[in-house]
């Protein structure tokens, strides 16, 4: 049920803030029954392995905190109080008010990616839907939501439902004030044809990662290995699905460690991750595709033009690329090294494959001029140092959107002073 | 003897193969073993790319496998990164190009002889396509080679209009398909009970077919009619449409299912499968191909996989001699056992079963990215 008038409407958003805190703490909480259910209701649809899921939801709640909320919040419109009631702000008064109905599509998406629209969606006291999985991830988080505060009831709902053009979804979409995608393209286009002309329409297409390693970071081998450590987590986690997985890494010739050592030495790397983060079901088409891509390689290895890495059962794959010709894998847990001269290189690459990245890994920190210049031109919505890419945190503008400015509509009260 | 000589021996040696397959001579297993490992001698001597390729994986001019199954099968995508041939490419009788996929990345397939093609073709097309009462009038739903000249495609239906039809009309131009000429060619040919060849896409047949179904038209074509179709719904979703498309062929046009033949075939191939005669009734059709040409399938290590088990298909081809006589491909089949000597394999397509979990861009939505 999608309420028109969310019974959150007379609760300070600090009241709400503090209940979805408490709820995440809960969630927190591996032992958390909730938890341990839906914990096993992912493992029965992802085949994601049980340290996979158990990192998703530590990630995914443990950063859900009242301060951390807050100041996501204060950031975007300057102050909590605005949510409540008109505040004075620079000579007027104003109000941002929260939209009625707010549907989020979670299709296709990785582990409780709608959870995080949904609870500023909430912090904006409007009435939310979220379109869950069969895991019922959203739904039975919601449920703690209620458990915590008795108000969440009729603003917060989670149903599972077949995409498609049938009910309930015609409906939902067709009355919604705005509704939070995620998916394919052609997800997408699909959904925004069915709303209705005034929604607001906030899409989050599939996207990429990508790593990029200064020479300056590969001065020594002992920081390279742990950039590698780093790296691999970003590689293994959600077996590469994620659009925050490490799809491919450039390295930059002229260092110390040249970009085939650094492939070897991140090979070892990914290899030990595999052990703390086990992969996931695969199924034979992905196996067989991933057997080619290696293949691919090894013949132009046997050239001298390429390098593989792989165990025998093709658990993961990395390969080298000197002609950076070939696309990404885009397959469970295969990355490939693109070795470049200078950043302009990766740009290019990613122009002629058309990629689309939502992170870039980044070593150093400090970077040269014309690396960071190159953050910029990515296309990137997240900056991060090698290993961070799988921890977002609650601030960040996923797909470089606002986390709750799309939900509010603003009300400015102009006095008779100021029309002067 | 130099490399040129040789070529001209192994030409002759496998033009004669192909000759005495289209007299139905009995040619043994030892036979191909032999010329097949010939060529591979040949290839590890002079393309220097594949010679790298079989040296990592322990052969060399010193050291062939025992039998055609060993000869390490270099992958197809391997032409959009190498030049594959045995001899300067400046000669090449005729060039190929791969398709496009991310990033518009192509490859060359280039053949010293024309004669090998032509004969190869020829043969096949004539035990698989043209068996009695062959049609004379080829309608062509494919790529005018005039236009197309890089298209191996086009280049095998203009070779096959030159040598066997009497009547030979292309739809498939550079500003699209002619629906409306096709249609009234294929009205008239019904109208006058002359039995045509339609050699199509499966693309360009499915526009036919919806042009038809807009204006109403069914027409029965007469007996002895065909269809060649290639080139399409190779993923295993896409399965069904082509069932489906073969059934609304029949229904448009007045054909037997038996008269649908799907042509596969590659451009790092020089010969081509057919739907084999004794699956033509049924759905799950099986390829059936010459003599010259074997197909297994292999598992995720390269090994060879027992009948019956799918795995990614690589083709044995006699006719590469210029390039590459052992291609992986990126299909997956498996191999059949069969009464009928000539049935090889059931080809299942692409791996585009395997959509990723996550919100992570997959392999099929960069494609189209990159087509865009």
């Amino acid at each position: 049920m999608l309420h028109s008038k969310s019974t959150l409407r007379t609760l300070p958003v600090r009241a709400i803030i503090g209940a979805v805190a408490g709820a995440a703490q809960r969630w927190s909480d591996p032992n958390f029954p909730a938890r341990v259910r839906a914990a096993r209701a992912i493992g029965e649809r992802t085949g994601y392995s049980e340290p996979v899921i158990d990192y998703a939801l530590d990630r995914l709640f443990g950063p859900m905190t009242a301060a951390a909320i807050a100041g996501a919040i204060t950031s975007e419109l300057g102050s909590l109080d605005v949510l409540d009631g008109f505040v004075n702000e620079q000579g007027a008064r104003r109000t941002a008010r929260g939209l009625d109905r707010i549907v989020i599509v979670s299709s296709r998406t990785t582990l409780g990616v709608a959870i995080v629209p949904a609870i500023f969606a909430l912090c904006a006291k409007s009435s939310i839907i979220v379109k869950d999985r069969s895991d019922a991830l959203a739904g039975s988080f919601f449920a703690t939501l209620i458990a915590e505060r008795a108000e969440f009831e009729g603003a917060a709902s989670a149903r599972v439902w077949d995409g498609g053009h049938d009910e309930p979804e015609t409906s939902l979409l067709a009355r919604a004030d705005a509704v939070v995608a995620f998916g394919s393209d052609q997800t997408l286009a699909a959904i925004r044809a069915r709303l209705c002309a005034g929604a607001r329409f906030i899409g989050y297409g599939d996207r990429l990662s990508a790593g990029y390693i200064a020479r300056e970071a590969l001065a020594n081998e002992s920081n390279i290995r742990a950039v590698a450590r780093a790296a691999a987590n970003d590689l293994v986690l959600y077996d590469t699905e994620g659009c925050l997985s490490l799809h491919m890494i450039f390295v930059e010739a002229g260092g110390a460690i040249d970009p085939r050592c650094f492939a070897s030495i991140f090979a070892d790397a990914v290899q030990a991750a595999a052990l703390e983060f086990p992969r996931g079901r695969v199924n034979a088409g992905a196996q067989l595709a991933l057997a080619a891509v290696r293949d691919r390689a090894a013949f132009a290895a046997a050239n001298g033009a390429a390098a593989v890495h792989a165990p025998q059962d093709l658990s993961w794959l990395i390969t080298v690329d000197c002609s950076r010709r070939w696309p990404p894998p885009l397959l469970p847990r295969a990355c490939i090294v693109l070795p470049v001269r200078e950043p302009g290189e990766a740009l290019a690459y990613l122009q002629a494959h058309r990629l689309p990245l939502e992170g870039l890994a980044l070593e150093p920190r400090d970077a040269r001029p014309d690396v960071l210049s190159f953050t910029l031109e990515s296309g990137a919505a997240q900056v991060r140092a090698a290993g961070a890419l799988q921890g977002p945190a609650i601030h960040i503008r996923h797909g470089g959107r606002p986390r709750i400015a799309e939900f509010v509509r603003w009300i400015d009260a102009v006095t008779e002073e100021h029309q002067g | 003897m130099n490399g040129a000589r040789e070529a001209q021996v192994l030409d002759r040696a496998i033009l004669e193969w192909i000759a005495a397959w289209a007299k139905s001579a009995a040619q043994t297993e030892d036979e191909f073993n032999a010329l097949a490992l010939r060529i591979f001698s040949y290839q590890l001597r002079h393309n220097v790319p594949y010679a790298k390729f079989a040296a990592a994986r322990g052969y060399g001019p010193s050291r062939l496998p025992a039998a055609w199954r060993e000869i390490p099968a270099a992958p197809s995508s391997a032409f959009k990164d190498v030049t594959l041939t045995t001899f300067d490419p400046a000669r090449a009788a005729l060039r190929f190009q791969t398709s496009g996929t991310t990033s518009g990345a192509t490859g060359t397939h280039y053949m010293e002889n024309a004669q090998l093609y032509e004969a190869a073709l020829l043969a096949c097309f004539d035990r698989y396509m043209l068996h009695e009462p062959a049609p004379a009038r080829y309608l062509m739903l494919v790529p005018d080679p005039s236009e197309r000249a890089n298209s191996s495609l086009g280049h095998m239906l203009g070779h096959v209009a030159g040598e066997r039809a009497r009547d030979v009309r292309w739809y498939l131009h550079a500003e699209g398909l002619d629906v409306e000429g096709a249609l009234a060619d294929l009205a008239a040919a019904a109208r006058e009970r002359i039995p045509v060849c339609i050699a199509t896409t499966a693309f360009a047949l499915m526009h036919l077919l919806e042009a038809c179904a807009q204006r109403g038209v069914r027409l029965q074509l007469a007996p002895g009619s065909r269809v060649m179709e290639t080139g399409g719904f190779k993923g295993r979703s896409r399965v069904v449409e082509r069932e489906t498309l073969y059934h609304q062929t029949c229904a448009a046009l007045g054909l037997p299912l038996r008269a649908i033949v799907a042509e596969y075939g590659m451009t790092e191939l020089t010969s081509q499968y057919y739907d084999s005669f004794a699956s033509r009734d049924r759905e799950l059709r099986v390829k059936a191909g010459p003599s010259w040409l074997r197909a297994y399938a292999v598992d995720l290590h390269g090994k060879p996989c027992e009948a019956g088990t799918i795995g990614r298909l690589v083709h044995v081809d006699l006719a590469n001699r210029s390039s590459l006589i052992a291609v992986a491909t990126d299909d997956l089949g498996y191999v059949v056992t069969s009464p009928h000597p000539d049935e090889r394999f059931v080809l299942l397509g692409r791996p585009s079963d395997a959509p990723l979990r996550g919100c992570s861009l997959d392999a099929e939505a960069l494609e189209a990215r990159a087509s865009f």
